[in-house]
């Protein structure tokens, strides 16, 4: 190769436009990728007032028109911004003289786009399988679900490795798609800590006033607020809780379940108890995260489990359900508290545990911030994912397409 | 001359007219020395590839078998008509002119394929959205009408078969009339006329 290695990211969502755990992964991973000295390129959705060009951090990102056609459905604009997405990357590569060594693809939400730049310019597509449809849906039950189902196995196939971030999720997709083992790798996913130390703790004191009183713990979820996220079983647990410690549950986030939630606590009469925020933006996530005394992550599915390491960085000690990801990330008892998934009376004895016992608070949060400077930084992910894509190349290099 | 066509519909399977208006382009082209593919849609009874009366036919298959509807039936299976489409750049030693597409199923790929290898594309009309819906505005027809304009807006040259398609074209997508020719296939210079158009296409090839 003459020139050094060079990457094309498909994602439909990069910052500032950010859903959900994708956007904040390619970011990371493109910039400390860059670091390495890789050329990256990042294909992506456009965003109100965010340039259709800029470079970040060392990284090329292309925002593609999304919403000029006019969709049905949401998976119907998936694959309509696609067809966009395609065009304008292919428009690119041209202009590079097709000089991109590899293509990433982030979830099925791109897949026709990368599934149709490795063809047209015989190249290798890598896709990282953030999380299934059938995960989301606990099961396939509906045309509209078995359609991106499928989506997601033809992705699968087409690529040269499907990387997981977890090693359940290895299991879980090779077992959904039906996947030789050999196909697939696991990088973890990353969190970045310097934005937690940063903040000054001496502000935090009055920021921590607009969310609890001073006598209250604070028990933080942060997710959206769905079904496959527990929420519901947290929400259920107050009252268990509350028996034992005086706290505040603050629920960031938003979801078809937050008027259903919100009823509920009215109903038992908790409400001055239960905070939602709706969404909130980066900067009082974080401190709010600092200032947790426990961060509950109470999932029924949980393809890796970012919110429990961002915790973790932030120093909050971590309640999480023993399930996917998550079980993985945290070891019990040593640097967080694994309970039961959908069961009230072992989450609310896991919060409990936390808020008692300020000992074990702080050992559990000694533990954790060290796991996370060691396994999941993303200098060290990046560098994991650049020996994938060496790999995939010199498999590559011996092809009938090399 | 090297032309890869893109039709939706091609004997055996025949849902409308085009079927047969394709089959006797191909036919038509390859009586004058021009080499013909034919990309198109197969079920299972037709197969995957056959040369016959010099015309080469790739049938691909939709990857994703199930569908809420045409449209996401139509984006998915633009995938395997591109990727057909670039075997056949790549395996003739990119010798490949132009592309034919005929109405708008097809377009996307035809899109990509031009953005990325270069290659020109002639949009053949056969019918618009406007006249299939009978004006609905829903956004599956405004999607549909999105892909007719995208392939009217990058297409090198459009061709209609009437006069009255090429003023409903200009009415409905304000197409600059000089892009658009209206050649029947009844008429006696029919082959001739599309051929001309797509030499005018590949010697312009420098220009896209």
């Amino acid at each position: 190769m003459s020139h050094s290695l060079a990457i094309m990211m498909l994602t439909w969502e990069f910052p500032p436009r950010i859903i959900g755990g994708i956007s904040p992964h390619v970011y990371y991973l493109s910039r400390s990728l860059a670091r390495n000295g890789l050329k990256v390129y990042v294909v992506t959705c456009d965003f109100p007032g965010a340039p259709n060009y800029e470079v970040v951090d060392g990284v090329e990102v292309f925002r593609v028109d999304s919403y000029k056609n006019p969709s049905p459905d949401f998976a119907s604009w998936v694959y309509l911004m696609n067809v966009n997405m395609q065009k304008e990357a292919a428009t690119i590569v041209r202009s590079l003289n097709g000089e991109v060594d590899v293509f990433h693809a982030h979830d099925w939400l791109v897949a026709d786009a990368g599934i149709g730049l490795k063809h047209v310019f015989r190249r290798p597509l890598l896709v990282t399988m953030h999380s299934t449809e059938i995960g989301r849906r606990n099961g396939i039950h509906f045309d509209y679900e078995r359609m991106i189902h499928e989506t997601e196995a033809w992705l699968t196939y087409e690529a040269w490795r499907v990387i997981c971030c977890s090693d359940y999720m290895v299991g879980h997709v090779r077992w959904a798609f039906g996947l030789p083992g050999d196909k697939l790798v696991m990088v973890p996913n990353g969190v970045d800590t310097d934005v937690y130390t940063k903040i000054d703790d001496e502000d935090l004191s009055g920021f921590r006033l607009r969310f609890a009183l001073p006598e209250e713990k604070i028990v933080l979820f942060v997710g959206r607020l769905v079904y496959e996220k527990g929420v519901h079983v947290l929400v259920n647990a107050v009252a268990k809780v509350l028996a034992k410690v005086n706290a505040k549950f603050v629920i960031v986030g938003n979801g078809y379940m937050k008027e259903q939630l919100s009823g509920l606590i009215k109903g038992l009469g908790l409400s001055h108890k239960v905070l939602f925020t709706g969404f909130v933006d980066d900067d009082t996530l974080r401190k709010l995260q600092r200032c947790a005394d426990v961060s509950v992550v109470p999932s029924l599915f949980e393809p890796f489990g970012i919110v429990a390491l961002e915790a973790m960085a932030a120093g909050s000690p971590v309640v999480v359900s023993d399930t996917g990801g998550l079980s993985e990330i945290v070891e019990h008892d040593v640097d967080g508290v694994k309970v039961y998934p959908d069961n009230l009376e072992s989450l609310a004895w896991g919060i409990t545990k936390v808020l008692l016992d300020k000992g074990y608070a702080d050992w559990l949060r000694t533990n954790a911030l060290k796991k996370v400077h060691e396994k999941y930084n993303w200098d060290r992910i990046s560098q994991q994912t650049k020996n994938v894509y060496e790999k995939v190349l010199g498999e590559y290099s011996k092809s009938a397409w090399a | 001359m090297e032309v890869v066509i893109f039709s939706w519909e091609y004997p055996p399977r025949i849902v409308g007219y085009l079927a047969e208006h394709v089959r006797e382009l191909a036919v038509q082209l390859v009586k004058n020395k021009v080499k013909a593919c034919v990309v198109t849609y197969h079920d299972f009874l037709t197969g995957e590839y056959n040369e016959a009366d010099g015309i080469k036919t790739y049938r691909v298959t939709n990857p994703v078998k199930t569908h809420i509807g045409v449209l996401t039936w139509v984006l998915t299976l633009n995938q395997e008509v591109e990727r057909a489409a670039a075997n056949i750049y790549y395996n003739s030693g990119r010798q490949i002119s132009l592309i034919d597409v005929h109405d708008w199923h097809f377009i996307p790929a035809a899109v990509t394929l031009k953005k990325g290898l270069g290659l020109p594309f002639v949009y053949s009309v056969d019918s618009l959205e406007e006249h299939r819906s009978h004006g609905a505005n829903t956004p599956f027809n405004m999607a549909i009408k999105s892909i007719e304009w995208l392939g009217m807006y990058e297409a090198g040259k459009l061709i209609v078969k009437s006069d009255w398609m090429r003023d409903e074209v200009y009415r409905v997508y304000k197409v600059p009339l000089e892009k658009i020719l209206a050649i029947s296939p009844r008429s006696a210079g029919w082959i001739r006329n599309v051929l001309r158009v797509y030499g005018d296409l590949v010697g312009g090839k420098a220009a896209l």
